[in-house]
């Protein structure tokens, strides 16, 4: 159940995401990149599964004993977290890029961007 | 580590070398960056950071390549944690040529950003991101963890993102603009095939890749997935090198960023793809035991084999020769000089390209590490010669405001020594001996006779004649001719020319002395090739051998 979840998420923000880049609107292209990585991102997250916990899965838990329960794949959690960052960032440099954009050109619509050499 | 233990121990060695040109630039970067007020301190300690880059970069090919007693790999694993839990770094001959090549050019650029700096001294954030860049390949370059190298990949992205917007014009934001969400793109595709390897395999470490690759049965795993993923991969490294049909970014941010940067785009970040595929095709995929079979209907024609590498192999030469034929074909009819050059770097890359596919497309284990000496070398020679030319176009710029054919004329006259660097440097990338550039083109050529490939080797030919022909308009129309009013006024920077100086003697100098380079060039090849050893020397641990003795202290 959760994988289909997991599976029609991932789909459905990699269309959404794909349906802005192709906008005419620079700032809904911006929208469409940051929305394609945060779909990569859940990709990433559903790549690890959740899995008996084991030191073989999870070498942390090898002085843990026993008692421990499922547990998600903290690996996937880690590159996402690095991933997000990098996400947030660039996202932030590419609005500030789009308002200069807007400035030097006067205009947001990629078409008329493209025209100009 | 002292040099007592590399020597007792063969294969490979643990060494703090690994990590030092890293440490070098992180420190540089921080540094300028707190001494944005001071632009004097800031290049001494940029050229300080140079110096020391260079030293370790030397350190490394010695030490850990070179010497007759050197264990030919290094690792480092940081944080001490043992792979392939931690992230570890590595040091092999492919990694030191690809350091010391870079290294060559970074330093000239370098020297060269000192004495012009684009938009004046109040850029205080040039220096920072200079040495970020550098950071970036260089982490690119040593890292053995799939994912640290994305971080690295964007690492240099974010400091090259900057560049092509800083000149600040409305061209140059648009351009800035297009490669960010290129780039950005090109990441979420990195990740979406980081993740399916980790899916696929367990693993994110490049050595344990190999090795639960090599014997899929041993792991529970099926590996088949991997020839999709590696596919993504290919494809993002393509878009680094600038390889058809992801070159059209090529020629904006080349001309939007300052033009000493836009050398070490063409010479250090497009080599960062071109290592990306060497590293994983060769090293860690090219020992998947996945047999393949794709039938071409059209030209009738079977890809197969028992690993991923001929799929590689069809792919990258239908990208090289699109390569060859559409940066040659562009740069003929560029009317600035580094439109030229920008789209010569596209045919270029074609070059390096070509031999690479037919190290992978090849069973015959010579003639595979022949082909990618041959892409080696040729690498070098277009780091050197196209690093150079870029360079010039920011002296002829700063000299006379213009790089347009239209506006030029007479620069041979002008100043012969800029002249004598450029012709050194066009006949490189032409490949006249003694140059670097012609055991480059003779090493290639060589390779496809060798696999018997005569279309590709008509392709080589026909890429050789777009190279003299762009070269020889390039020179007939700024070198030669009347001297323009623009020309005439010029001054020209005599340390500018100087770096330019330098890196033409190099070139000379590589072409003439080519013995020792043909030789590191091997010993890059072979690390490329040897898994067994890479494997060796990184020493992938499996969770139940640590006994919960190093993890779970907590």
């Amino acid at each position: 159940m959760t994988a289909i979840v997991l599976a029609a998420a991932v789909g459905a923000l990699f269309a959404l995401g794909t349906f802005l880049l192709l906008r005419r609107d620079l700032i809904r292209v911006v929208w469409g990149l940051a929305i394609i990585s945060q779909a990569a991102n859940v990709y990433l997250l559903a790549m690890g599964g959740i899995a008996p916990a084991t030191a073989d899965s999870v070498p942390v838990l090898a002085g843990h004993g026993d008692h421990v329960p499922e547990t998600a794949d903290p690996l996937v959690q880690a590159l996402v977290l690095t991933a997000i960052v990098i996400g947030f960032g660039m996202t932030a440099f590419a609005l500030v890029l789009s308002y200069r954009v807007y400035e030097e050109h006067d205009t947001l619509d990629v078409t008329e961007l493209g025209d100009r050499k | 580590m002292t040099m007592t233990t590399m020597t007792a121990t063969p294969v490979g060695t643990e060494s703090q070398l690994v990590i030092a040109p890293m440490l070098i630039v992180l420190v540089a970067a921080a540094a300028t960056l707190f001494l944005g007020r001071h632009p004097r301190a800031r290049a001494a300690v940029s050229l300080a950071a140079g110096a020391g880059y260079g030293l370790a970069v030397a350190a490394i090919d010695w030490y850990i390549v070179l010497a007759p007693s050197a264990p030919g790999i290094a690792t480092y694993q940081v944080g001490d944690w043992p792979a392939p839990f931690g992230i570890t770094l590595v040091a092999d001959g492919l990694s030191a040529f690809m350091l010391t090549m870079v290294a060559v050019l970074g330093i000239g650029s370098l020297v060269y950003s000192t004495r012009h700096l684009p938009g004046g001294e109040g850029r205080s954030y040039y220096f920072p991101l200079f040495h970020f860049l550098a950071l970036g390949v260089t982490g690119a370059f040593l890292t053995g963890d799939l994912f640290n190298l994305f971080v690295w990949f964007e690492v240099m992205l974010m400091a090259s993102y900057v560049f092509v917007a800083y000149s600040g014009g409305p061209q140059h934001t648009r351009a800035a603009f297009w490669y960010v969400a290129l780039n950005l793109l090109a990441s979420a595709v990195f990740l979406l095939g980081v993740g399916g390897i980790y899916a696929t395999t367990g693993t994110l470490n490049m050595a344990d890749l190999a090795q639960r690759l090599a014997e899929p049965a041993a792991y529970g795993l099926e590996p088949v997935p991997v020839v999709g993923l590696l596919g993504m991969l290919l494809s993002v490294f393509a878009i680094k090198a600038g390889l058809v049909p992801f070159q059209f970014w090529i020629p904006t941010a080349y001309r939007a960023a300052p033009p000493q940067i836009t050398a070490l785009l063409a010479g250090a970040t497009k080599k960062v793809g071109i290592y990306a595929i060497i590293r994983l095709s060769f090293t860690v995929f090219a020992g998947a035991e996945v047999a393949v079979d794709l039938p071409l209907p059209v030209v009738d024609a079977t890809i197969a084999g028992d690993s991923p590498l001929p799929f590689v192999g069809a792919a990258l030469l239908v990208m090289g020769a699109g390569s060859i034929l559409v940066g040659g074909i562009g740069a003929v009819g560029r009317d600035t000089m580094e439109g030229v050059f920008a789209y010569s770097s596209i045919g270029q890359v074609g070059f390096i390209a070509v031999p690479v596919a037919i190290a992978a497309s090849t069973v015959d284990p010579t003639l595979r590490e022949f082909a990618i000496i041959a892409a080696l070398v040729f690498a070098l020679n277009h780091t050197l010669a196209k690093g150079l030319l870029f360079l010039a176009v920011g002296t002829v710029r700063s000299a006379t405001g213009t790089s347009r054919f239209a506006d030029l004329g007479g620069l041979a006259g002008r100043s012969p020594p800029l002249a004598i660097a450029v012709f050194i440097a066009s006949l490189a990338l032409v490949g006249i001996p003694p140059l670097s550039g012609f055991f480059g083109k003779f090493l290639v050529f060589d390779a496809a006779a060798r696999a018997g490939a005569g279309p590709v080797l008509v392709l080589l030919l026909v890429g050789s004649l777009l190279t003299i022909a762009y070269a020889t308009r390039m020179w007939n129309r700024s070198f030669w001719g009347a001297r323009t009013d623009a020309v005439d006024a010029a001054t020209i920077d005599p340390v500018e020319v100087g770096v330019l100086v330098v890196l033409a003697a190099t070139i000379v100098v590589v072409g003439v002395g080519f013995d020792p380079v043909y030789e590191f060039a091997e010993t890059a090849a072979e690390a490329a090739l040897d898994t067994d050893t890479y494997v060796d020397a990184v020493d992938p641990q499996k969770a139940s051998d640590l006994g919960g003795s190093s993890g779970g202290d907590h």
